[in-house]
């Protein structure tokens, strides 16, 4: 592939990109990676002068969902990221290349740029029976993983898999999966949660990544703040009639054919953090909530084993998955208040019987 | 021993007034948690959806009931435990897990409350007792702690987040949150029945002026008390 140090600007002027187009693209990606206008001159100056940044990314325990989403990539384009932006060195499922050769490019690769290189991890290892439950080239992706961290300047974790665990860690979670922050501890880590996340999310990620040769200001998880700074709820467009508290109640009831909020069918925008709200999906199309259909949450922890999609109702964990927590606190308060009558009434017999 | 009864002045004025407010704040949050959680009982109201909520008691409405009475809790709670240190009656929510007599009147509460036995010694506060308060602290604790990390999350990074949003990873999530603040909320009511039964029981069993005595603190002991120490 291409030689590293050369420029942005340069790989976008050999692909033919006048200077008025690039300097249009240098807006359109200002303003997606949600900086101000004023911040234009600085990009285009990154762009002019930085060396395109070479990428790592591996594939473990996963669907390929996150590669599927990053390719729809519109704004910007998914190829001008992937031809221009960067300098995608290794990927085992986007690579025209396959085999020996490729594994011995990325070798070579992690030799050459030590220390300057991203590494971007799709899916996750899974720690059981010595991470036999993935295997790439031949090895354990989990000691691939190491080894490739090893090196990177900063690691990228796509999607909820990698970030949280997604649903090879649901439980009883066969395979011991986990999140890549588990196994490795001393690089940082941009995670990009969501089964998948949206593609100006990743686009814009690794934009903003390489641009400033910097990880983008991240939350108490380690998202970037940009993309997963809100509730899907508080950027939710039904939200007022979940304020005024008109529910579906039936997905083929009045509210859902006049958009009510979709809270009472399990509705998981309260607990979710993405864009899906703003940014939207299909080049900002629509998203879940516009078709009709509740958030599932799949850019939070654990979302698999929330229970139900279709329901808030939550169950108790120790007593089971059926067990609704109103209907069990209903039944126990029950239980005490009659109790409560029984015993007293026994009490007041029993002291009667002491004052003879 | 004397057959006198003797009047003992126990709750001061400031953990009385912090018992009614928390009893009544207690009882708005159950209630509009539980709406909340699943609003099943009003239904919608009919207004446009933008200004529905100036008109009526909406989901709107009844969140922010949530929200102030949770702040008016957390005042509650603040008001009862600064008063800890000053004032020797006022540690009677401290279980002595430590101490022999802690066991022995723990033991000797229960066979009562079991019926092996006709009556209990008298106490200023039996230990079963303040092992329920002492808990009930830690439920409510934990609910204000949920609660506000919850709340705070519509402004991540602001005071609430940075104050108590470590417990969403700590319990694995923020729909984990909502669920155990769900079941808190339930054990808290459990409480709230046995509690109330137990302090009637005890009004007219024991004829010591149990329930008059949060309102005017004092109680009443025809023979001194086995843990009379304490205040
Ligand atoms: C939401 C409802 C209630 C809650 C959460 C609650 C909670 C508590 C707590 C935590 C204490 C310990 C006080 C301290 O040392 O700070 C206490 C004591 C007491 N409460 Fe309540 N209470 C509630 C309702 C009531 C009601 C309705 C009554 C009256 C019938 C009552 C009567 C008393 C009495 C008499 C005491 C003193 C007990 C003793 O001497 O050991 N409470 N309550
Ligand atoms: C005795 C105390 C409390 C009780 C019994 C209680 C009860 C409840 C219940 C049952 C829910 C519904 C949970 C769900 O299914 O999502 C809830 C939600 C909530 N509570 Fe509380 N709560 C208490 C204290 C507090 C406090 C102190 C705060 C702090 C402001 C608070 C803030 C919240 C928030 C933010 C929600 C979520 C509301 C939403 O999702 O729209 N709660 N509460
Ligand atoms: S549809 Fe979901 S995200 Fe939107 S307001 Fe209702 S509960 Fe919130
Ligand atoms: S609406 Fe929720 S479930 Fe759907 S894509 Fe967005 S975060 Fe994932």
């Amino acid at each position: 592939m291409i030689d590293g140090k050369e420029t942005f600007w340069e790989a976008l002027k050999r692909h033919g990109v006048s200077r008025r187009e690039f300097l249009k693209f240098s807006a359109v990606i200002t303003g997606l990676m949600g900086l101000p206008p004023a911040m234009i001159p600085k990009i285009v100056e990154a762009m002019e002068t930085k060396p395109r940044v070479p990428v790592i990314w591996v594939h473990g325990l996963e669907c390929t969902c996150c590669s599927e989403s990053f390719i729809r990539s519109a704004t910007p384009l998914a190829s001008d990221v992937l031809l221009t932006m960067i300098s995608l060195e290794y990927d085992d499922t986007l690579s025209a290349a396959a085999g020996e050769a490729l594994e011995k490019h990325k070798d070579d690769i992690m030799k050459k740029y030590h220390g300057e290189y991203i590494l971007a991890v799709e899916g996750n290892p899974p720690l059981g029976d010595d991470g036999m439950y993935c295997v790439v080239g031949g090895k354990p992706f989990l000691e691939g993983l190491k080894k490739a961290a090893e090196g990177a300047k900063a690691v990228i974790a796509w999607g909820s898999c990698a970030s949280w665990g997604c649903v090879q860690a649901a439980k009883p979670n066969p395979t011991t999966a986990v999140p890549i922050h588990k196994v490795i501890t001393d690089k940082p880590i941009i995670k990009i949660p969501g089964c998948p996340p949206i593609p100006e999310v990743m686009t814009g990620t690794i934009m903003y990544t390489v641009l400033f040769g910097k990880l983008p200001p991240l939350d108490s998880q380690g998202r970037p703040k940009m993309f997963y700074g809100n509730r899907i709820h508080d950027t939710c467009y039904r939200r007022p009639f979940f304020n005024e508290g008109m529910y579906v109640e039936q997905f083929d009831d009045e509210g859902a054919k006049k958009g009510w909020c979709l809270y009472k069918m399990g509705c998981r925008g309260p607990t979710t953090y993405n864009s899906c709200g703003n940014l939207r999906w299909y080049n900002g199309l629509s998203y879940p909530i516009q078709s009709g259909h509740g958030c599932i949450g799949c850019s939070a922890d654990g979302f698999w084993d929330n229970g139900n999609f279709y329901s808030r109702e939550q169950n108790i964990p120790f007593i089971g998955t059926e067990s609704n927590a109103d209907k069990v606190g209903a039944v126990a308060v029950g239980a005490a208040a009659a109790g409560a009558i029984a015993h007293g009434v026994i009490s007041k017999i029993r002291s009667g019987k002491k004052e003879d | 021993m004397n057959n006198e009864i003797k009047k003992y002045y126990l709750f001061s004025p400031s953990l009385r007034i912090a018992h009614w407010i928390w009893a009544l704040a207690i009882s708005v949050l159950f209630i509009t948690g539980i709406y909340i959680g699943n609003p099943f009982f009003i239904g919608n109201v009919g207004y446009s959806a933008t200004f529905g909520d100036l008109h009526a008691l909406t989901m709107n409405y009844i969140r922010l009931l949530h929200f102030s009475f949770g702040y008016i809790l957390l005042a509650a709670l603040i008001l009862r435990f600064s008063i800890i240190p000053f004032r020797k009656a006022d540690r009677l929510i401290i279980p002595k897990f430590w101490t022999k007599a802690y066991w022995e009147n723990a033991f000797d509460t229960l066979k009562n409350y079991l019926f092996i036995t006709k009556s209990h010694r008298p106490y200023i506060r039996n230990p079963l007792a303040r092992t329920a308060y002492f808990g009930l602290f830690l439920l409510l604790i934990f609910e204000v702690i949920t609660g506000f990390a919850m709340y705070g999350r519509s402004n991540p990074g602001g005071f609430w987040d940075k104050l108590f949003g470590w417990i969403i990873p700590a319990l694995g999530g923020e729909y984990q949150v909502h669920r155990w603040h769900h079941i808190v909320a339930w054990l808290i009511i459990l409480f709230v029945v046995i509690h109330v039964y137990m302090v009637i029981r005890e009004d007219i069993l024991e004829k010591d002026g149990e329930v008059s005595s949060m309102v005017n603190g004092n109680k009443f002991f025809e023979h001194t008390p086995a843990d009379i120490t304490d205040v």
